[in-house]
């Protein structure tokens, strides 16, 4: 990985800041840490739906699958 | 790129020699494996029947490479002794914990990990190098640790690499997935995580 860095300034709504404390919470993760792993996130599945591939999720139990929409 | 050091152990003088793990597969480790790597597990296959072939006899590492490395949440690591690859190993990043204590944490999930065949008990009768695999769990838990995630790392092992995973990096076992053609999960701790790196 590179070392080099770039400092960006995030604004965030009191309703966003909020989720983001309670991701960072439940992942036991930084509130950057958060909102890296949610770039990753999203590259992934994009990449993903770039090449006709869907977004599903499946419940375990009744194996019934919905499907999120990218934008 | 970042190069670290790394110890293996030569198999013939039983001497430490130093390795150099590189965090970033390069085109030119890509055609280390073509040159070399490729044609020696296809030399080891040739006329075996597929149950007495290497488990991952199959793996195209640079369709591996190409695919996947483009996307932030996929790290690749390369280790390198005596001008010579002796290890690949590629990793997932955007992973979640599936035990109780960690469950739903993010983990750095070992996608693949293999040692050259040079270095393979079962595929020569004396192996150039002994210890890749610890190299690469150790690159694994310091990826974990780096990126946020404690130490948090996850992985189906191979059936010949049970015992590794198990009895040397101290993982916990979870079973058998059915959706990961039945191979076994394992994952590592935080507490897991510290004791590997203090290993002597």
């Amino acid at each position: 990985m590179s070392d080099e860095k770039r400092t960006m300034t995030l604004n965030l709504t009191p309703r966003e800041m909020a989720v983001l404390e309670e991701l960072a919470a439940a992942k036991d993760l930084s509130k950057t840490g958060v909102m890296k792993l949610a770039l990753r996130l999203l590259q992934a599945v994009d990449a993903k739906v770039r090449l006709g591939q869907k977004f599903l999720f499946e419940d375990e139990k009744t194996k019934e699958k919905s499907e999120l929409i990218m934008v | 790129m970042n190069t670290s050091v790394g110890y293996l152990k030569r198999d013939d003088t039983r001497e430490m020699v130093e390795a150099s793990l590189l965090d970033e597969v390069s085109d030119s480790h890509l055609s280390m494996w073509e040159a070399s790597w490729s044609p020696a597990m296809q030399s080891f296959c040739a006329g075996r029947p597929l149950a007495d072939r290497p488990q991952d006899h199959h793996w195209d590492w640079r369709r591996k490479a190409e695919g996947l490395l483009p996307l932030l949440g996929y790290h690749s690591f390369a280790l390198l002794c005596q001008n010579e690859l002796q290890g690949l190993m590629l990793i997932n990043d955007l992973k979640s914990a599936r035990l109780a204590s960690q469950f739903g944490k993010p983990l750095a999930y070992v996608e693949f990990l293999a040692t050259a065949p040079w270095n393979r008990p079962e595929m020569h009768q004396r192996p150039r190098y002994r210890g890749v695999g610890t190299v690469m769990v150790g690159a694994v838990v310091e990826l974990s640790f780096e990126l946020g995630y404690s130490g948090r790392v996850g992985l189906h092992a191979l059936p010949a690499a049970e015992h590794f995973y198990r009895d040397t990096c101290k993982m916990t076992e979870l079973g058998k997935d059915a959706a990961h053609q039945n191979l076994m999960y394992f994952e590592m701790t935080e507490n897991q995580a510290e004791a590997f790196r203090q290993r002597p």
